[in-house]
């Protein structure tokens, strides 16, 4: 068959009709090849999970996701300065208490329920305390994924050494404050210790000691948020109690000990600290049991942090890549069973709750179990500055460097001269 | 200026131009920058802001924290100007010759080449009270354990051994240069006249390392008010407020307590006054001219 020569006008009108077909958007087709920058702090063994899921969330969905991890103290500045300048990322992951600051400087995105109830995320789908934990002045502003919370471990080992456990082979649990005390005085000994608080730097650990002064009915801030909350009768009982714990009752490690090695080391009974290290321990193989934190002071309250997700805002609109950050967020909440039990993490989402592999696992049952007892921080723009100034407050009063009054005094001081 | 020499100057202004710009923008504009954020009380991430004169100077003047801070980086400045001086010039002088030298140049030096992070959290783990094998080994001694980093007795101290640690290599190839320098008939000349080791070091090392010295002295004092990563590291400033210097403080107004920019960039110029000052002291008090 004979060619026939195809005319420039004839070829100029195929390319134009080839260029426009390629062009033009078809649906899912552009999402599918989105790339999508998402920024969090999971610098630990959560980290390595989160790598595992993104790489099977990119093979089934099309989405890269180009991760920027970093140390959280490091990551809320970055994000403060970054936003602003266009220059975020699509989607972050950061701490509930970090919502109402981001917030009120309008870094974050504002995420409206329409919206959000059209992407399956509605709130009887999650614990209160963490749906909660996403508003700032009756707006929305991120998606709870998980709940890093308070634990108590017992290294078996150590407690079996002080005849601290049952007929039953099994660690003993404190029941309250004196109880804890009394068995950990029985422990201690030499370089090893009865109970800590924290992960490393105890003397410093404000997680610890909120979790006390909420147990104790105190808080940083008043109920009204008007002024700081910390020179309140019940929040001093809470500061001499840190005071005893870095001295006088001889039970606790230095101000500046790594309680985790002590730990894995055997030089420590009983241990409140996150969840996060319940996975590291069972992978150092340490023989530990984990109990509820017992109730050291008027109520069984847990401290919690819930990781949120949040949508930075953007310098100018790109529906795609918000369509897949959405994607991602999505895929990540109906696969976080799986988050759960690797990460070690709790789902704030109810779905992953009645999953047997999650409660089928001793520890995250243990987890689960304290869930009417969380407690987050208050939703103020202060909270992060004014636990800032904590945490060298609490470390003089356990170091006995201040008597815990006049150091609580200065504390408040301090936080009500925080600028508005 | 004749036509000559002022063609000749505006080549030479031609050639310096690229790097001018470059500290123009990099260095003097963030300088003044910083200067006019300091009467402002500007956050980190927000657009508008107000000006408020020297209130953030004068609230420098009650703010308990920064006098601290203040004071504990004059500590660590004087604590640790001895010893840096010392140590370093120590070894020089004991590997300004020797079979051994070209490798012990490289072993002291070895320090100096890791990242003040990697050196902070090595010695966290080495002056760890529990499981740090500096207290094991004290332990093993019969000598009680101490918590040197959360004792306000020994924290300071603890920083400063782990920065001439981590300094002396550097400061040591300083030195060796100085006293490759000294001409060798120096020494003769004084071997032929009797003179000791202690009275040949007095007499000619000394004086005549004296430009050596002032470059030591003044590099250690400035870096010295400048001390951030080995307290960021080991301590956080702590325990309590024992080692918190003034560039730890001013990092935690402008990152940590509410990114208080403006208040912060007022720290920041009164420690650079503060440095200008002791600099042009110490050129003055260490100016002098050395003579063979």
């Amino acid at each position: 068959m004979a060619q026939r020569p195809v005319s420039r006008r004839t070829f100029l009108a195929g390319a134009a009709a080839a260029a426009t077909a390629t062009a033009w958007p078809r649906p899912g087709a552009a999402q599918s090849k989105a790339t999508i920058t998402y920024w969090n702090g999971l610098t630990g063994a959560d980290g390595k999970v989160m790598d595992e899921l993104i790489e099977r969330f990119t093979r089934e969905t099309g989405i890269r996701v180009e991760q920027q991890r970093l140390p959280w103290a490091d990551l809320y500045p970055k994000l403060q300065v970054s936003v602003p300048a266009g220059e975020g990322p699509d989607l972050a992951l950061i701490h509930t208490v970090e919502v109402p600051h981001f917030a009120n400087d309008g870094v974050l995105e504002a995420i409206d329920e329409a919206t959000a109830t059209g992407k399956g995320f509605r709130g009887d789908g999650y614990l209160p305390a963490t749906w909660q934990g996403g508003t700032f002045q009756g707006k929305r502003y991120s998606l709870p994924l998980d709940v890093p919370q308070h634990l108590l471990y017992l290294n078996v080992k150590v407690m079996k050494e002080a005849g601290l456990v049952g007929a039953d082979g099994k660690p003993k649990v404190p029941a309250g404050r004196d109880e804890l005390v009394t068995m950990a005085k029985k422990i201690a000994r030499g370089d090893t210790f009865g109970f800590a608080i924290g992960t490393s730097n105890p003397g410093r650990y404000t997680w610890g000691f909120h979790n006390l002064l909420w147990q104790n009915g105190a808080n940083i801030y008043t109920p009204d948020l008007k002024r700081a909350g910390v020179s309140e009768p019940a929040a001093l009982e809470v500061a001499e109690f840190w005071a005893g714990l870095g001295g006088p009752l001889g039970i606790a490690p230095p101000a500046n000990a790594n309680c985790r090695d002590a730990f894995i080391a055997g030089r420590l009974g009983m241990w409140i600290a996150g969840s996060w290290n319940f996975t590291g321990l069972r992978e150092a193989k340490v023989d530990f049991a984990a109990a509820p934190v017992p109730r050291l002071f008027k109520q069984p309250v847990v401290w919690s942090m819930p990781h949120q997700y949040a949508f930075p805002k953007p310098k100018s609109a790109d529906r795609n890549r918000r369509e897949a950050a959405w994607t991602h967020v999505r895929w990540l909440t109906d696969h976080v069973a799986e988050w759960t039990l690797k990460a070690g993490q709790v789902s704030a989402s109810r779905k992953a709750h009645g999953d047997p592999r999650v409660t089928g696992d001793p520890v995250l049952k243990t987890l689960l179990g304290q869930a009417p007892n969380w407690q987050v921080g208050q939703p103020t723009p202060k909270w992060v500055a004014a636990e800032n100034l904590t945490r060298p407050v609490i470390e003089s009063i356990y170091t006995g460097q201040k008597p815990a009054k006049a150091a609580m005094e200065d504390l408040a001081r301090q936080i009500n001269a925080l600028p508005d | 200026m004749t036509r000559g020499r002022r063609r000749q100057t505006g080549t030479a202004y031609l050639f310096l131009a690229p790097g001018l710009l470059l500290f123009a923008a990099f260095r003097v504009y963030p300088l003044l920058e910083g200067l006019r954020l300091s009467f402002t009380n500007a956050r980190l991430g927000r657009a508008s802001y107000q000006f408020l004169g020297l209130a953030n100077y004068t609230r420098l003047a009650d703010d308990t924290r920064f006098h601290v801070s203040l004071w504990n980086t004059a500590f660590y400045t004087v604590a640790s100007t001895l010893p840096i001086l010392a140590v370093p010039l120590v070894l020089a002088l004991a590997l300004n010759r020797g079979a051994l030298r070209t490798v012990l140049r490289g072993v002291f030096f070895f320090p100096f080449t890791l990242s003040v992070v990697t050196v902070g959290l090595a010695w966290l783990w080495l002056l760890d009270p529990v499981v740090g094998p500096f207290n094991y080994y004290l332990r093993a001694l019969g000598v009680p354990a101490r918590s040197w980093l959360a004792d306000p007795a020994t924290a300071m101290w603890a920083i400063i051994a782990t920065t001439v640690w981590w300094v002396t290599g550097y400061y040591l190839v300083i030195y060796l240069a100085g006293l490759q320098d000294i001409p060798r008939e120096l020494y003769e000349a004084a071997a032929l006249d009797g003179a000791g080791g202690w009275r040949t070091f007095r007499s000619i090392t000394l004086p005549l390392l004296r430009p050596v010295l002032l470059f030591v002295v003044v590099t250690h004092v400035i870096g010295s008010f400048q001390i951030f990563g080995q307290v960021f590291v080991l301590t956080s400033g702590g325990p309590g407020d024992a080692t918190r210097t003034v560039v730890q403080h001013l990092y935690e107004t402008a990152f940590q307590n509410f990114f208080q920019f403006g208040a912060a960039s007022a720290m920041a110029w009164v420690l650079f006054a503060i440095i200008m000052v002791f600099s042009i002291l110490q050129f003055r008090l260490l100016r002098g001219h050395t003579e063979y």
